[in-house]
């Protein structure tokens, strides 16, 4: 691994496309970019070699953006294309980027399936506890008691933790980063990319334009400095009191292992149906 | 630009800013997250570097910029940044040396080095 400068992303972004971005002003989807491209740099794979697949949603975008294969999918099912993508060319990287509505709502199945699979892809979920694009409804992720267009007076569900719901459907690595802590995510998704198996990188994001303003979070500097308050490094976590993590999340590594992947155990039925066939 | 050809303070290469108004969606991400505190918005809601030598070149003013509108590189001796217009956070001689180097250069269009202040609230 060669140390690359940040200015590589200039090299990764497709110049044609129009920047500045869609996104709002300060949204964090265009540091994930960035870091997701340094990541990318970083591990020294080539542009031919990857390819980023996206649902819909603000996080649908981001492919679009980046000069490499790019599959823009249906809602919720970034994941079932990525399978095919990987399963028709195994060589290939496979990146998938959902946001939180696309990853757990839309796609729920998809994402536990393929996580229960553990089929080599890396799915990065950029959570920003709503579904932004069309106007700021309550997504899975959206927590108890906070607004949203769809629950004025506070919403009624409890949330889903994705990193969890990923550890215990079977992903080989689960990590937890925000916009905020920017290089501790270069390192998450060089990680995820580089890991034999399922890896999932959740991206807590924030969008300051719906849920931010529903709930008055005040700008994404604002949001971002409550990330800064509201992380917890993992080590630290693990000694605190269920009472002190209130409000809290953990940031870092949360599952990381090795399992047989789809592909190996794929193969292995394969290898033993020929066997069968040599024989009869 | 390589290191060794920049303008150097106290054996330190100078470290210089390069803005994309273009690109720049005047978030403000930059203003809030120097570590040291040297970006400040002009009247325009554009980030300037006030203070060159308190810099560290950390780069997380590019790092955590949405629309890629910094870099972080090396001060080149005697450039003039045509990029950016000149503003009132800038020295007299800088804002001089701007628009006479905006008059020589008739390729730079008016509205890129005079763009429309931002409305008040």
């Amino acid at each position: 691994m060669t140390a690359v400068h940040r200015s590589v992303v200039y090299d990764w972004l497709r110049h044609d496309k129009k920047f500045p971005h869609v996104w709002c002003p300060g949204c964090g989807l265009g540091i994930l970019l960035g870091s997701l491209v340094r990541s990318l740099a970083q591990g020294g794979y080539d542009k031919n070699q990857v390819v980023l697949v996206s649902g819909i949603g603000c996080s649908g975008r981001l492919p679009v953006y980046v000069d490499v294969g790019s599959v823009h999918t249906t809602h919720g099912r970034a994941l079932t294309f990525a399978t095919g993508v990987k399963l028709a060319k195994p060589d290939l990287k496979v990146i998938v980027v959902m946001g939180d509505g696309d990853a757990t709502a839309i796609g729920g199945n998809h994402l536990i399936h393929a996580a229960r699979r553990n089929l080599d892809l890396t799915a990065i979920i950029v959570n920003n506890l709503t579904y932004g694009m069309t106007g700021g409804q309550y997504s899975p992720t959206t927590p108890l008691g906070a607004k949203a267009t769809t629950a004025p007076y506070g919403h009624s569900e409890p949330s889903f933790d994705i990193s969890a719901l990923t550890v215990t459907a079977g992903a080989s690595f689960v990590a937890r980063s925000t916009v905020y802590h920017v290089t501790q995510l270069d390192q998450m998704l060089g990680q995820a990319i580089a890991k034999k198996g399922f890896g999932v990188v959740e991206v807590l994001s924030p969008c300051h334009t719906n849920y931010g303003r529903q709930n008055r979070l005040g700008s994404q500097v604002e949001m971002m400095k409550g990330f800064k308050k509201q992380a917890v490094r993992m080590d630290r976590w693990e000694k605190m009191s269920p009472a002190d993590r209130e409000g809290r999340f953990a940031i870092g590594v949360l599952a990381d292992h090795e399992r047989p992947t789809f592909l190996e155990t794929y193969q292995g039925a394969v290898d033993r149906a020929q066997a069968i066939r040599k024989e009869g | 630009m390589i290191a060794n050809e920049a303008t150097t303070k106290r054996g330190k290469p100078q470290t210089k800013h390069s803005f994309y108004p273009a690109w720049c969606k005047r978030c403000g991400n930059c203003v809030a997250f120097c570590p040291v505190g040297i970006l400040v918005a002009d009247e325009w809601g554009y980030p300037r570097q006030v203070d060159k030598d308190r810099c560290t070149g950390c780069g997380l003013c590019e790092m955590l910029c949405p629309d890629f509108a910094i870099t972080v590189g090396y001060e080149k001796p005697g450039a003039v940044d045509l990029a950016h217009p000149a503003s009132a956070l800038d020295s007299p001689e800088v804002i001089q040396e701007k628009s006479d180097a905006a008059k020589a250069a008739s390729n730079i269009s008016p509205e890129r080095l005079a763009p429309v202040p931002r409305e008040e609230k």
